[in-house]
């Protein structure tokens, strides 16, 4: 495995800016840590002057409102409310995609699977026999990071970021995996991405819309499986 | 209500961004110079966070349809009203029927206008601002066209005691900022508190992130700015996990060269993160053009919260010195 990740031995809280804090778990990804990442989200909202929070994977950002407050205020308070917290597991739905592997809408799966020296055909029982859980909000609104990725999978972001057309992108990078919504009208058809896009969910459905309550169709915990529809070579 | 006679595309309805739904990874949005916006809506009597236009491409032409007082802020494009030249940085009554052209900027990158009581667009997810990349909030969920109609808030019209208008002293005129031994008198200092990666950078790197310049590239928009300059590294390249990030966040991709994500930017993401500018320089970066030199130096929360403070006074200046000038006539 190149590029391994960096894994902290201690929790961390550090400062994001002159008007937010990030904490960063110990330890490697894992349900237990996220499901606390979560449960300390909870609380943080809860407290005066907060003004936004984002979970992240293994770390959770906090914004403060800095006309009243200072981040540094947060920061032991932060760090204790992460050694107070547990973890609980979630009745996620669950979401089920059938995707194309490879091809036009996949074509980054040959690359990924020379990097492993195997089959496509092995990537691919190996992305679409796990289950995942969305661990966080993702770039916009959508599905989030998914975790779940089986280790064997595990490749680098590339260098340099590529174009790739947007719409039920099936990609996967580092130790995480993602599902893109269908491309929205007013977006461009493509987007720059580090991720590599293994395969396309054509029938995905539209995860957020204002105008629908509740907005979004998924919650942290939720869960998703990649069904194979076909691999296209 | 205002109508877009000309504008080029990018131009949108902003307020000072939307905040409380980064849980669904949306970002702030916002206006990119909030001084500047913050400036205009408080020398109407506006509160601060009320909608305004944010102008970064032009040339632009609008119409009033109504008499309304108005504040043009942020860049200097030789704002004219009708044939009559206005300075910039200055507020104003407009009849209904009277044409805003503004032009190239004479220096820096953005204009604002705010009007009495606001653009009155919907309050879409706590925010009046357009949200570009998912298609809501502002004006009809896009960025401005020609024959666009902007709604205005009905309020009391107000009166100055020069009818000419009056002027707002701009923030670059009373805020110090940061200060750099090696910058050149143009270059842009940007003041910055570490980021988590910050320790993973290599001695070179860091010397270098102190004391080179980078080069904003035309790469840069609302979205963020692409730098061009020394190439950073980190001592060992690990893979990053994907974590929420803020506006002013300075992201180091393996290329080396550093991104800073702005209000448009992405909630999240999986490059290292050297350092974080200081919410009160956003603004001077929002009107940094491509081409301007900048450098960054690193300081302190104390030294980030005495600029807070300094640039709220500022702004609480421009709100009490204005109300000196101008009475509300109710009913007018």
């Amino acid at each position: 495995m190149s590029n391994g990740i960096t894994i902290l031995e201690q929790p961390r809280v550090s400062y994001c800016g002159d008007h937010g804090l990030l904490l960063e778990a110990e330890g490697d990804l894992a349900l237990p840590t996220q499901e606390r990442i979560w449960a300390v989200n909870e609380v943080v909202l809860g407290w005066p002057g907060v003004l936004d929070t984002q979970p992240g994977m293994n770390s959770l950002l906090v914004l403060i409102q800095t006309d009243q407050h200072d981040p540094v205020e947060y920061h032991d308070r932060l760090l204790r409310a992460w050694g107070d917290s547990q973890s609980g597991r979630r009745a996620g739905k669950l979401l089920e995609v059938g995707v194309v592997y490879g091809g036009e809408g996949g074509g980054d799966l040959p690359d990924v699977a020379r990097f492993h020296g195997v089959d496509i055909a092995e990537i691919v029982q190996l992305h679409s026999a796990a289950e995942y859980t969305i661990f966080a909000p993702g770039t916009g609104p959508g599905f989030g990071y998914l975790f779940g990725l089986d280790p064997r999978l595990f490749i680098p972001r590339r260098k340099v970021p590529v174009m790739r057309k947007v719409g039920g992108t099936v990609s996967i990078a580092g130790a995480q995996a993602i599902l893109g919504g269908p491309k929205h009208p007013n977006a461009a058809a493509t987007a720059p991405t580090g991720w590599h896009v293994i395969g396309r969910a054509h029938d995905v459905p539209v995860p957020f819309d204002i105008a629908r309550d509740p907005m979004s169709i998924v919650s942290l915990g939720d869960r998703v499986r990649f069904r194979i529809e076909r691999i296209e070579r | 209500m205002i109508e877009i006679i000309q504008t080029p595309p990018l131009n949108s309805v902003q307020d000072l961004g939307r905040f409380g739904y980064r849980s669904y990874g949306i970002g702030c949005a916002g206006a990119m110079d909030r001084v500047a916006l913050a400036a205009g809506n408080l020398a109407l009597g506006n509160g601060a966070n009320l909608a305004g236009i944010e102008f970064q491409l032009f040339p632009v032409q609008l119409r009033f349809h109504c008499d309304i007082a108005i504040a043009l802020t942020g860049a200097d494009c030789s704002p004219t009203l009708d044939v009559h030249s206005l300075p910039p940085w200055w507020v104003v009554n407009v009849k209904a029927g009277q044409v805003l052209t503004l032009n190239s900027p004479l220096g820096g990158m953005r204009s604002y206008l705010a009007v009495a009581g606001g653009i009155d667009v919907p309050v879409v997810l706590g925010s009046r601002s357009t949200q570009s990349r998912d298609g809501f909030g502002g004006f009809a969920g896009r960025p401005l066209r020609a024959g666009d109609q902007l709604p205005t808030a009905p309020g009391p019209a107000l009166q100055f005691r020069d009818s000419f208008g009056l002027g707002i002293q701009p923030p670059d005129a009373v805020l110090k900022g940061g200060y750099h031994s090696w910058a050149a008198p143009d270059d842009l200092i940007l003041r910055v508190i570490p980021a988590s990666e910050y320790d993973q950078f290599d001695a070179a790197s860091l010397h270098a992130f102190k004391t080179a310049s980078w080069t904003v590239t035309v790469q840069s928009n609302r979205m963020g700015y692409r730098l061009a300059g020394t190439s950073l590294q980190r001592m060992n390249p690990t893979e990053m996990r994907s974590q929420a990030i803020v506006a002013g966040v300075i992201q180091v991709p393996p290329s080396g060269e550093p991104i800073i994500q702005l209000s448009d930017g992405n909630s999240a993401g999986g490059y290292p993160k050297i350092a974080i500018v200081i919410q009160s320089d956003l603004w001077r970066l929002a009107q940094a053009a491509p081409g301007r030199s900048l450098r960054f130096v690193e300081v302190s929360l104390d030294d980030a919260r005495a600029a807070r403070t300094e640039q709220a006074k500022y702004l609480a200046d421009v709100a009490r010195l204005c109300s000196y000038c101008r009475s509300s006539r109710a009913g007018a």
